[in-house]
């Protein structure tokens, strides 16, 4: 049996709850085991981005629970859940979101720093992520002198470089162009197979949901289907 | 890396931080030395009062200073300043009869202190001959010579080697009166001082007081005033029986001139780290306006709230210390210079004078204030950090990354 990472309980998110009740999420049940490499589709205001800030904890539901490896993260409070979110996810967001004035190699570096891990495996890790997202030859390039694919192979890089517990990328790929695109999403399935990572996606590009072993759909907040698309079956031995 | 972080946000915003350094720079530049010109203003009217009036000690007989009466001289007076001018802590040491008397002549009167010295040791003690505008010191050969200021001979119409008339109360009450020849004009930067104070031989009014031979008034000046306590407690101890006051007894006012001198400079230049302090506030909230993504994306990425406080405590601290050193430097260059030159304000020389003040101003700075400037900066960091820091720390990362 799969060990279960993310597992949602009955989340739901309300907003105006004392007017005319809205639901961005209603009553979501989610089950998400190591090494999935899944997306979450689904048209504009769907509840893509609050189901995925609930399962980082970025966001308090109004109902129901999420337990990451066994922790109900909607108990923890300030720096806890802070903490929790620094030691167990990895976050890739939209528009690259690097820190500006740090080199590639220092926003790799990141969240290990926050984390205090020793100098020498930092080094290490920074070299093998680079190496692994092709960039060693921008190492000391800051955000502004990259790419928008570059820069969000680097978020990728400083995402994957603590080792978290799974990685949450809200749409990944949106601002890409398809070249980028299909080579971020090589090295997020390259990682996925080689390091057990578990990803999950919120996606409108067809081209993630193509690559997705898990295609999970949500409209008006409710999940209405949770498939692996056949296309993605069979192209799932021949990752490149 | 927070450091690394907060030193190159703050250049994020060229045009902005160098507004923000500009304004730091010439606040510290205007505190520091309006600091130093305050202190210089204080410092030379305690020198010039403790040099020229008062000195650092003066010796009486206890009941003396409170009426002023002539009998009440200091029995071994001679013998006391000899064995005081001994001591290697002091510099000179004079002994003096001061008498509350009148001053006459054709024109009028005016009510003086008669201040009956010995001309040498006077000259060591408070350099009299050195404020002399016209005229000679005392010459030994001569006797009853006079000099009184300037502003007097003005009020009383005369001139110089015209007699004048000395009147007062002797020691048995009796009324006294000599006639004197005016031998020099003096002239110092304390107007009422200048008013109130004529200069004799006291071997020309000794006798004529009724006191012969005596001094009711040694007044000690130190090698430096950090002895001040020290040389106050050991004379105490050498001559019991007799009234031994500072300067900042005698002349309390000085004293509280001095206590509330310090207390302003620290109030204007908290007045100008306060308005800078709004400045930096601005420029801080700014930065954390426009950084609202970026800091919901460090707080979503795991940097606790306390980190996040750090990074925005030094991004403002980098900020004030980067126009620091500007400020630091153009404070003690013009510091240095107007040391030397003096500042000059002759043409307000009459209302600096009314007040006891030199119309040239040596801007000084000790390390204790620069020490407390300093501080006072850091604390204005600190300040200026708290709001927009404040700012940072409500922000929800789901809400602040939709930006």
């Amino acid at each position: 049996m799969q060990e279960t990472v993310i597992d949602a309980h009955n989340l739901s998110k309300i907003y105006d709850e004392k007017t005319i009740p809205v639901y961005a999420l209603n009553k979501v049940h989610l089950h998400i085991s190591r090494g999935e490499f899944t997306a979450i589709k689904g048209p504009s205001g769907s509840g893509k981005t609050t189901l995925l800030n609930m399962i980082g904890g970025l966001d308090i539901p109004s109902e129901g629970f999420v337990e990451i490896n066994g922790t109900n993260i909607t108990k923890l409070k300030g720096n806890e859940l802070i903490d929790f979110r620094l030691n167990n996810i990895g976050f890739v967001f939209q528009s690259y979101n690097l820190i500006p004035v740090l080199t590639a190699k220092e926003n790799i570096e990141f969240i290990m720093l926050l984390q205090k891990r020793p100098k020498k495996e930092m080094e290490q890790r920074v070299q093998e992520l680079l190496k692994e997202i092709g960039l060693e030859d921008k190492i000391n390039k800051r955000p502004r002198e990259l790419s928008g694919g570059q820069q969000q192979r680097v978020a990728v890089a400083r995402a994957l470089a603590p080792k978290p517990q799974f990685i949450l990328a809200d749409e990944p790929t949106a601002n890409l162009d398809s070249v980028s695109a299909e080579n971020l999403l090589n090295i997020m399935l390259k990682l996925n197979q080689e390091e057990n990572m578990t990803f999950v996606f919120s996606t409108h590009d067809q081209r993630v949901i193509n690559r997705a072993r898990r295609v999970i759909t949500l409209e008006d907040g409710k999940i209405v289907a949770d498939t692996a698309p056949t296309a993605v079956i069979h192209e799932q031995t021949e990752i490149k | 890396m927070l450091t690394k972080i907060a030193s190159r946000n703050i250049w994020r915003s060229k045009k902005r931080s160098l507004t923000i350094i500009t304004a730091v720079s010439i606040g510290l530049w205007a505190g520091i030395f309006m600091m130093a010109f305050y202190n210089g203003m204080i410092e030379q009217r305690v020198n010039t009062a403790i040099t020229s009036e008062l000195s650092h000690i003066q010796l009486h007989h206890p009941e003396f200073r409170k009426e002023y009466e002539i009998k009440y001289y200091l029995p071994k007076g001679r013998k006391t300043l000899e064995i005081i001018d001994k001591d290697s802590k002091i510099k000179a040491a004079s002994g003096r009869i001061i008498i509350k008397g009148m001053i006459a002549s054709a024109s009028g009167s005016s009510g003086i202190t008669i201040n009956g010295v010995m001309p040498a040791e006077e000259q060591k003690l408070t350099n009299l001959k050195g404020k002399i505008i016209k005229g000679n010191y005392f010459n030994p050969q001569k006797t009853n010579e006079i000099i009184l200021s300037e502003k007097l001979r003005k009020k009383l119409k005369l001139n110089l080697n015209k007699k004048t008339i000395l009147t007062f109360q002797d020691k048995e009450g009796n009324l006294a009166s000599a006639a004197f020849r005016i031998t020099a004009l003096y002239k110092t930067t304390n107007t009422p001082y200048d008013d109130s104070n004529v200069f004799v031989k006291i071997t020309d009014i000794d006798s004529l007081a009724g006191i012969p031979n005596a001094i009711n008034e040694i007044a000690v000046l130190l090698q430096s005033n950090k002895l001040l306590d020290e040389s106050q407690t050991h004379l105490k101890q050498k001559f019991p029986g007799t009234e031994i006051k500072n300067w900042r007894e005698i002349a309390p006012e000085l004293g509280l001139t001095v206590s509330v001198g310090d207390q302003m400079v620290f109030i204007f230049m908290g007045i100008i780290l306060l308005a800078l302090a709004f400045g930096i506030v601005n420029t801080m909230m700014m930065a954390v306006l426009e950084r609202t993504r970026e800091i919901g994306m460090l707080l979503a990425l795991g940097m606790n709230k306390f980190k996040i406080f750090m990074m925005i405590l030094l991004e403002t601290f980098f900020l004030i210390l980067a126009g620091c050193p500007f400020g630091i430097m153009l404070a003690f260059a013009s510091i240095g210079i107007t040391q030397k030159t003096g500042i000059d304000f002759s043409r307000f020389s009459d209302v600096y004078s009314s007040f006891g003040y030199s119309s040239i101003i040596y801007p000084n700075l000790t390390s204790r204030q620069f020490v407390i400037i300093m501080l006072l900066v850091l604390l204005t960091a600190l300040f200026s950090a708290l709001f927009p820091a404040r700012r940072a720390l409500q922000l929800n990362p789901a809400e602040s990354l939709k930006k």
